[in-house]
C-alpha cells in the first residue's frame, strides 16, 4: 500500500469515519431528529390532541408556553420532587450498585454467575410483582415496620404520609436499578488490570487506599456512563409513583414525567411537549455536571 | 460551518411555524348524516374492539356474516390499559380502521379532533338509554352508538347485615350511614363501607343524587361550588371523618374484593363486573352470601353510566357498510345475545324486558339502576376538571379540609380549565 | 495479524505475599453471607410472581399478599400456549429482538469507533447530537414518530416495528466510552503494518469490545423485548403483536384484571430474558481482558 501524505490520510479517515457513521446517521436522522425537530417546534404552540389531524392550525405560543407552565404549582411541586429524587437517588444507587460490582468481582471467587443473575432479577420483574410486593413490605403492620417494632421503633405508614412517601420509593428505585449498573460497573472492572492492584498490595496499600487511589480513577469512564444513565432515568422516573402513589399523598411523589403523562391524557399536546422539554434542559445540565466531575483525566 | 447550517435550519422551521400556524375561527357545525338504506353490506370492515369484547365479536358477527355474504369483517383486539394512546396516533397518522370502541369519556376529545363520522339518520337513538345517548352528543350532532353500559350499584353482604339487623338494603342515605355503623358495630366489620379517597367520579353518584349539577342547564360553564355540591361532598366526608370508610384503601389487585368476602369491608359500590370477580374470590356458595341494590336515595337515586360506544371514524372507505354492522349490533336480540356471551349490559332499553335479563335479581338492580343515572359533559376538558376534583376529594376526606373551601378551589379551577364549548 | 495480548482472567503470576489464611478466609464469608442475605431480600417480588403464575386467579382475589399457592395449577400456562396461540407473539418478539439487537450491536459500534478514535468533519456536532437525543424524554417524540413511520408506509410491517431502534444514542455513548480506553498505539502499530480501518475495526477493535458489546447486548434485548407501547401502537393486526402487546391484551380487561394468567405471562415473558443475561454475562467474563502495551 502506498503511504499517503498527511492531509491524505486525514481526508481517507474522515470517508471511512463517516462510512461507519453512515447507517447510523440514516437511521438517527429518519426517525429521531426529525420527530425531535417537530416536538420542539410543538411545545411552543398550544397544540391539543384535537389538532393531529390539522397540525399547521394551531396557535404559536411563544416562550409563554414555558411561563403558563412555571406558573403552575402542580408542576413547580413536580419539579421539587424530581429534584428531591434524583439528588438522594442518583448516589444511593450508584453506591449500592458498586458496592455489589466489587463484591462480586473480588469479594467472592464462586457462585458469581449466580449472584449476578439474582441481583438483575429486580431488573426483569413484572412491576405488577414489585408494587405486591413492595406494599407488603411498606404497610402500616408490614414486614419494614415489624421488623423496626422489633427494635422498639413505631414506623410511619410510609406511602400515604407525604414525609416518607418519597424516601420508600427511592429505596424502591434504587432497588429496581442497581442491577443495570451493576452489570455496567461489572464490565468496567474487568478492565481494571488485576496486577497493579496486587502490585499495590505488595507494597503495603489498604483496600481502602487501592480503592480510592487505584480503582476508582480507572473507573472513571465507567462511572461516568452509569452516573448519565441513572441520571437520564431517575430525571424521568414514572413507574414508582405511578404504580405505587398515584402520585400521592397529595403530589408529594409527582414526578414531572407522572405530570407530563396526565397532560398527554388531557390531550395538552403542547404542554406536556414544554415539560418533557424542561426535562430535558434538566438533563442537560446535570450530565454536563457529571462530565465535569467525572471526566477521566486524559 | 456545519453549526451554522444547522442553526439556519432550525431558524427557518420556527419563523416558518410562526407564520404558517394559527387557528381559524372554525365552522365547527356540523351536518347530520346520510341514511344508511337497506340492502345487504358489501366490501371490507375493519373494527378495533378491545379485550373480552374482541374475543366475543367474530362469534357474535356470524350471524351478520350470514345475512350479507359479501362483506368480510375483520376483528383486531386491542389491550385496554393503551387502547387510549393507539386511538390517538391512529387518528394522527391517518390509520384509523372503519369502526372504533370508545370510552364513554373518551369521546370529547376525539370528536374535537374531527375523526367522528355524525351517525346517519335513520339509525334510531330513542332505543338507548338517554344517559348513554349523553356521550354521544358532541357539537350539535351525534356521532356515535352507546354498545353496552355499566353503572356502580350498591354490593352488600346479607348474612352480614342480618346480623347488625337489616333485612334489606338501606333506602335513604340517613340508612345508609345508619346501616354502615351497625355492621362495624354488630356484625364485626372494620369498615362500614368501602369509599374511594380520592376519586371525583366516584363521588358524582352522591353529588347527583342530591340534586347537583356540574354545569349550567347550557353547558358553558361549571357550577362546582353550588351548595346542594358542597352538602353532598359534607356527607361523602363524614364516612371518613368517623371512621366508617378507610382513608387509606389498599390498592392491591383484588383487595376490595377480598375486603368484601372476608366481611372487614361488606360494602361498596361497583360495576357489574364485580359479579364475576365476587364470585370467583368468594368460591362456591358466595353467591347467595350477598346482594346488589340501587343506591340509595338522596334527593334521588343517580348513579353514574359508562361503558363503550361504537364510532365509525370520518376517514373510513366503507361507512356504509359499517354503519350496517353498528345497527346489527344494536337490535335487541343482539344486545341480548352479547349479554349472554359476554356480562356487558345492553344499552338499548328494550334489551332489557327479555326473559335473559329480568329473571338474575342481582341484574334486574342495574336495569333499575339505570333508569336513574347521568354522566359527565363529554368533553376533553372533563378529564382536566376530574384530575383536578381527583385532588380536592384527597384533600377532603383524608386531609379533613372544609368541603365549602375545596368545591371553592375546584370551582375557580375548572373555571379556568373552561368547558371547551367554543 | 496475531496480537498476544488478551489474557485469561485469574492466569496472573502470584506476587502477593501470603497472608494469613485465616482473615482472608473470615472476610469472605462476611461477603457471601451478607451477598445471601441482600440476595434473597432482592429476589422476593420474582419469587412471588412465580408462585403466583402457579395459582388460580381466584386465589390472588382473595389473599393477595399470600405467597405459597392453596391449590397449585399449570392452567395459566396452558391458556397462553393453547387458546392464546403465544406462538405467533413468540416469534414476532423474537424477530424484531434479534435483528434490533445484531443491528445496535454492528452499527453503535461502527459509530462509537468512528466517534472515539477517528478524526473526521462534523465529529462534535454528531457527538453532541447524540448526547442530545439520549436526553430527551421518549414520551414526546413518541407521536411525531408515528407520523414519519406511517408516511413512509411501515405501519404494520416488521421494517416499522425494528427500524426506528435499529441504533440507539445510547448505544452509541456506551461504545464510545469504552473504545475510548482502547489504547491508540495498538491501532498506530497496526496502520503502520498497512492495515485497513475496517481490517483494523474488525480484527483489533471489536475482539476487544466483548465486555461493552455484551452489556449493549442484553441492555438492547431487555428494551426491545419489553417494548410495549410501540408495537401496540404499529401492528394494525394482532399477526404483528409481541408478547408484551398480547400479555397486556389477554390479562387486563377493561375493569378486571386475572392476575393467575397476567403474571404466567411475565415469567414466559421474561424467560428468554434471563436466558439472554445469563448466556451473554458468561462470556463478558471468560476469557477477554484487555492490558496496556509496554
Amino acid at each position: 500500500m502506498t503511504a499517503l501524505g498527511p492531509a491524505a490520510a486525514r481526508r481517507r479517515q474522515s470517508y471511512v469515519a463517516w462510512l461507519f457513521a453512515l447507517p447510523f446517521v440514516a437511521v438517527f436522522g429518519l426517525f429521531m431528529l426529525v420527530p425531535l425537530l417537530s416536538s420542539v417546534l410543538m411545545s411552543f404552540t398550544d397544540f391539543r390532541s384535537s389538532d393531529v389531524a390539522t397540525p399547521w392550525a394551531v396557535d404559536f405560543v411563544g416562550v409563554e408556553q414555558y411561563a403558563r407552565l412555571f406558573a403552575d404549582p402542580v408542576f413547580r411541586r413536580a419539579l421539587a420532587n424530581t429534584a428531591y429524587f434524583v439528588l438522594l437517588g442518583i448516589p444511593l444507587t450508584m453506591a449500592v450498585a458498586l458496592l455489589l460490582a466489587m463484591a462480586l468481582n473480588t469479594g467472592i471467587t464462586r457462585f458469581r454467575a449466580a449472584f449476578r443473575v439474582g441481583f438483575y432479577t429486580p431488573v426483569v420483574t413484572s412491576v405488577v410483582a414489585v408494587a405486591v410486593v413492595w406494599r407488603f413490605i411498606l404497610q402500616p403492620d408490614g414486614l419494614l415496620n415489624r421488623a423496626l417494632s422489633g427494635l422498639g421503633i413505631t414506623g410511619p405508614d410510609w406511602l400515604h404520609s407525604t414525609t416518607w412517601a418519597m424516601p420508600s420509593l427511592i429505596a424502591m428505585a434504587a432497588w429496581r436499578n442497581m442491577g443495570t449498573l451493576m452489570i455496567i460497573f461489572l464490565a468496567g472492572l474487568q478492565a481494571v488490570p488485576a496486577e497493579v492492584g496486587e502490585a499495590a498490595t505488595a507494597d503495603g496499600a489498604t483496600a481502602w487506599q487501592r480503592f480510592r487511589h487505584i480503582t476508582l480513577p480507572l473507573l472513571r469512564p465507567t462511572l461516568l456512563l452509569g452516573a448519565v444513565l441513572i441520571s437520564v432515568g431517575y430525571l424521568q422516573f414514572f413507574e414508582e409513583p405511578f404504580v405505587m402513589t398515584q402520585g400521592g399523598p397529595l403530589d408529594s411523589t409527582l414526578s414531572v414525567t407522572y405530570f407530563t403523562y396526565n397532560q398527554f391524557g388531557f390531550g395538552r399536546y403542547g404542554i406536556a411537549a414544554a415539560a418533557s422539554y424542561v426535562v430535558f434542559a434538566a438533563i442537560a445540565v446535570v450530565s454536563l455536571l457529571q462530565f465535569r466531575l467525572l471526566r477521566a483525566k486524559e | 460551518m456545519s453549526r451554522i447550517r444547522f442553526g439556519l435550519i432550525v431558524l427557518l422551521s420556527s419563523v416558518l411555524c410562526v407564520t404558517a400556524c394559527g387557528r381559524s375561527a372554525s365552522n365547527n357545525e356540523t351536518a347530520p348524516g346520510g341514511a344508511i338504506g337497506a340492502g345487504p353490506a358489501t366490501g371490507t370492515i375493519t373494527i378495533w374492539a378491545q379485550g373480552a369484547e374482541a374475543e366475543q365479536l367474530p362469534t357474535i358477527l356470524k350471524e351478520f356474516q350470514a345475512a350479507n355474504p359479501d362483506v368480510k369483517v375483520n376483528v383486531t383486539p386491542i389491550p385496554w390499559p393503551a387502547a387510549h394512546n393507539k386511538y390517538q396516533t391512529a387518528i394522527a397518522g391517518g390509520t384509523t380502521p372503519d369502526i372504533g370502541q370508545l370510552g364513554t369519556t373518551w369521546m370529547g376529545e376525539f370528536g374535537a379532533a374531527n375523526a367522528l363520522a355524525p351517525v346517519p339518520s335513520d339509525l334510531n337513538a330513542g332505543a338507548f338509554y338517554p344517559g348513554s345517548v349523553k356521550s354521544t352528543q358532541l357539537r350539535g350532532g351525534t356521532y356515535g352508538i352507546p354498545w353496552y353500559v355499566d353503572t356502580p350499584v350498591l354490593y352488600y353482604r346479607t348474612d352480614l347485615a342480618a346480623k347488625a339487623g337489616y333485612r334489606g338494603p338501606p333506602a335513604t342515605w340517613a340508612d345508609f350511614k345508619a346501616m354502615a355503623k351497625a355492621l362495624q358495630a354488630k356484625a364485626g366489620a372494620k369498615f362500614g363501607v368501602g369509599l374511594a379517597p380520592k376519586d371525583f367520579q366516584g363521588f358524582l353518584p352522591f353529588a347527583w343524587s342530591n340534586g347537583a349539577s356540574l354545569t349550567s342547564s347550557d353547558g358553558t360553564k361549571w357550577t362546582l361550588d353550588d351548595p346542594a355540591m358542597v352538602e353532598a361532598a359534607r356527607y361523602y366526608q363524614s364516612f371518613f371523618a368517623e371512621g366508617i370508610a378507610d382513608r387509606t384503601p389498599s390498592t392491591d389487585p383484588g383487595a376490595h374484593e377480598a375486603a368484601f368476602v372476608n366481611g372487614s369491608v361488606p360494602m361498596f359500590l361497583g360495576g357489574p363486573f364485580e359479579v364475576g370477580e365476587l364470585n370467583k374470590a368468594g368460591g362456591a356458595g358466595f353467591a347467595g352470601k350477598y346482594a346488589t341494590a340501587v343506591l340509595p336515595r338522596g334527593k334521588s337515586a343517580t348513579s353514574f353510566v359508562g361503558g363503550s360506544n361504537l364510532v365509525v371514524f370520518k376517514k373510513s372507505a366503507n361507512s356504509a357498510a359499517a354503519w350496517k354492522l353498528i345497527r346489527f349490533l344494536s337490535r335487541p336480540q343482539t344486545q341480548v345475545a352479547w349479554y349472554s356471551a359476554t356480562g356487558d349490559l345492553p344499552s338499548v332499553q328494550a334489551a332489557w324486558t327479555d326473559p335473559t335479563l329480568s329473571v338474575d335479581p342481582k341484574l334486574a338492580v342495574f336495569g333499575r339502576q339505570l333508569q336513574d343515572v347521568n354522566a359527565p359533559p363529554a368533553t376533553a376538558e372533563w378529564t382536566q376538571v376530574q384530575s383536578a376534583g381527583d385532588a380536592q376529594m384527597e384533600r377532603l376526606t383524608v386531609s379533613g379540609n372544609d368541603p365549602a373551601q375545596a368545591m371553592k378551589t375546584l370551582q375557580a379551577n375548572a373555571a379556568s380549565i373552561g368547558t371547551g364549548a367554543r | 495479524m496475531t496480537l498476544t495480548l488478551t489474557r485469561e482472567r485469574g492466569a496472573t503470576t502470584p506476587t502477593t505475599p501470603a497472608r494469613p489464611r485465616r482473615r482472608t478466609r473470615g472476610r469472605q464469608l462476611g461477603v457471601y453471607a451478607a451477598l445471601i442475605v441482600a440476595g434473597v431480600a432482592t429476589m422476593l417480588p420474582f419469587v412471588w410472581m412465580l408462585l403466583g403464575s402457579i395459582k388460580p386467579a381466584g386465589e390472588i382475589l382473595a389473599d393477595p399478599g399470600g405467597w405459597l399457592p392453596h391449590s397449585p395449577t399449570l392452567d395459566n400456562y396452558r391458556q397462553w400456549f393453547g387458546a392464546l396461540r403465544i406462538g405467533t407473539y413468540f416469534r414476532n418478539s423474537v424477530i424484531v429482538a434479534v435483528v434490533t439487537v445484531l443491528g445496535n450491536l454492528l452499527f453503535c459500534s461502527m459509530v462509537g469507533y468512528a466517534l472515539a478514535k477517528l478524526e473526521f468533519a462534523g465529529k462534535r456536532i454528531l457527538f453532541a447530537l447524540v448526547l442530545i437525543t439520549l436526553m430527551v424524554p421518549g414520551v414526546v417524540t413518541f407521536v411525531p414518530l408515528f407520523v414519519v413511520v406511517a408516511k413512509l408506509h411501515l405501519i404494520n410491517t416488521y421494517a416499522g416495528l425494528i427500524l426506528p431502534f435499529l441504533t440507539s444514542p445510547l448505544g452509541v455513548f456506551l461504545m464510545r466510552q469504552f473504545m475510548r480506553s482502547i489504547p491508540d498505539s495498538l491501532l498506530e502499530a497496526a496502520r503502520i503494518d498497512g492495515a485497513g480501518e475496517v481490517r483494523i475495526f474488525a480484527r483489533i477493535v471489536l475482539p476487544l469490545s466483548g465486555p461493552p458489546l455484551a452489556t449493549l447486548g442484553i441492555l438492547t434485548f431487555l428494551a426491545s423485548w419489553n417494548n410495549f407501547l410501540w408495537p401496540l401502537v404499529v401492528a394494525q393486526n394482532q399477526d404483528r403483536y409481541t408478547l408484551p402487546v398480547a400479555l397486556s391484551l389477554y390479562s387486563t380487561g377493561e375493569q378486571a384484571t386475572d392476575y393467575g394468567l397476567l403474571l404466567a405471562g411475565s415469567v414466559l415473558v421474561i424467560t428468554p430474558i434471563v436466558v439472554a443475561f445469563v448466556a451473554l454475562q458468561r462470556w463478558f467474563v471468560q476469557g477477554v481482558a484487555t492490558v496496556g502495551l509496554k
